[in-house]
């Protein structure tokens, strides 16, 4: 194991690497996905390509192999599921002080056309969004991620606020 | 495209909501800030990493390395196998320069070399030399009887197992058979080594070797070896060898159990009338002879 390249067959080491980066790359397959069973197969199964190919993979670049395979397994899937997203338990409204029930109805409202919006969007630019809004990721991270340009993570993110603002709009309407 | 811009700026924090407010006072945010801000709040599977590792080591792996190496190691091990068996087929089939003659029993065979020296192989013999050496070293393997004819050039070498034969330019007969061999030189002069012993032959002159032993012979005239006619040629000969050529040329087996063997022969026989020829042979040495089909027995009448 002198060989900083096998470093991934050290058992430990794997289990290190596993644990450091299960959830965000869980989080990555759910945000493509939108199905919370099938984001943990597609992880399990791309941890366990990292760990057959453990001798050929460089350490240093695991960590983009692990999204990479993911992203190559969720496109091989024959069968999309269908996205299915909610709402964290008591989540807050974007105005604290303002409790009117005709207020929280409106929040409700609004939250709801949103999810089904950002449902609708494209695997890649649902992932670019969700990427970017829940882990405050910034572009050029995104980027890194998912081992594309950050003109391309750009391009998608203006494409998926453009959608979603359109959709909530006309809804409101 | 600029709005668009700094819309992007903003949510990737780069601007705040104020500044993007201030730049452009005409545009309504709120639903885009909503928008931004509910998007936040989806709710995200929470794994049990712990949980998702036990799960995962339950997993069956296939680990293959080395039977990617043991794989290649088979692949080039059959590449190596083709390329064994077609350098060396091809080699057979385009280098093999082994030139081989060989005549069966009752049978001569007349051929001439790559520089027109001529041979005749008789009886049961086999001739090979290589025709690729053949410019630079004139050498011949013998088994049996022939004579040849050289032209004139590099030394011209017969190797037999009992002994070397060389020559420059000459006609001169070999016979190497069971026990017995025999150099006759019909022209010019010839080279015998036997047993790293060197005889220079003149025309006329005979080397002979019986069991082992250097037999003295007598000068003959003949211009051709006998058996060129057609005829066996004996001077002082035991009687075993007259024997085996009998069998050689007719192709028959001799029963001589009875008969002193080792008596010396002179004379001939022919290799185209089987009784003349046994005649030849029994007649001068009181011997007499039956025939059945393939077999022959000599017996001494004497004694009947």
């Amino acid at each position: 194991m002198s060989n900083p390249k096998h470093k991934l067959c050290d058992e430990s080491y794997f289990n290190n690497f596993y644990l450091e980066h299960i959830q965000a790359v869980n989080n990555f397959a759910f945000y493509k996905c939108g199905d919370k069973a099938a984001s943990l197969d597609y992880v399990q199964d791309a941890f366990a390509k990292i760990w057959e190919n453990c001798s050929k993979i460089d350490f240093e670049k695991a960590k983009t192999y692990l999204f990479t395979t993911v992203n190559n397994l969720f496109l091989n899937a024959i069968r999309h599921q269908k996205v299915v997203l909610s709402y964290a338990k008591e989540s807050p409204y974007i105005d604290k002080t303002n409790q009117s029930p005709e207020y929280l109805l409106e929040e409700d409202e609004f939250k709801k056309k949103l999810l089904s919006a950002i449902s609708d969007l494209s695997e890649e630019q649902r992932e670019v969004f969700l990427l970017n809004r829940m882990e405050d990721k910034k572009y050029r991270e995104i980027a890194d991620l998912l081992n594309i340009s950050q003109k391309t993570v750009e391009k998608r993110m203006s494409a998926a606020l453009k959608i979603l603002r359109n959709k909530v709009d006309n809804l409101k309407v | 495209m600029n709005k668009e811009n700094d819309i992007l700026k903003w949510f990737n924090g780069e601007i705040s909501l104020e500044e993007i407010k201030k730049r452009y006072p005409q545009e309504d945010f709120s639903s885009l800030e909503k928008l931004g801000f509910y998007s936040k709040q989806i709710d995200i599977p929470k794994i049990d990493a712990q949980k998702a590792l036990e799960d995962f080591k339950t997993r069956t792996f296939k680990k293959d390395e080395t039977k990617v190496i043991s794989l290649n190691f088979k692949s080039f091990l059959k590449i190596a196998a083709i390329f064994v068996v077609m350098l060396t087929s091809s080699y057979f089939l385009f280098f093999n320069n082994t030139k081989s003659y060989s005549t069966e029993i009752a049978q001569t065979e007349t051929l001439s070399l790559p520089d027109n020296s001529e041979v005749i192989l008789n009886a049961q013999s086999k001739l090979t030399f290589n025709k690729k050496e053949w410019k630079q070293s004139r050498n011949l393997n013998l088994k049996g009887e022939a004579f040849f004819k050289v032209t004139k050039g590099e030394k011209f070498t017969v190797k037999t197992d009992v002994g070397n034969i060389q020559v420059l330019g000459t006609q001169f007969n070999v016979k190497e058979r069971a026990n017995y061999f025999e150099v006759k030189c019909y022209e010019g002069s010839v080279r015998v080594t036997h047993n790293n012993k060197t005889t220079i032959l003149t025309t006329g002159k005979a080397f002979r070797v019986v069991d082992g032993e250097i037999i003295e012979t007598k000068d003959f005239y003949a211009k051709n070896p006998s058996w060129l006619a057609k005829e066996s040629n004996f001077d002082n000969v035991p009687l075993w060898q007259v024997i085996n050529e009998l069998e050689i040329q007719y192709d028959i087996t001799i029963k001589a159990s009875n008969v002193n063997v080792n008596k010396m022969f002179s004379g001939s026989f022919t290799h185209t009338n089987k009784n003349m020829a046994l005649q030849s042979v029994t007649i001068p040495l009181k011997l007499s002879y039956k025939i059945n089909s393939k077999k022959v027995e000599f017996y001494n009448y004497e004694k009947n």
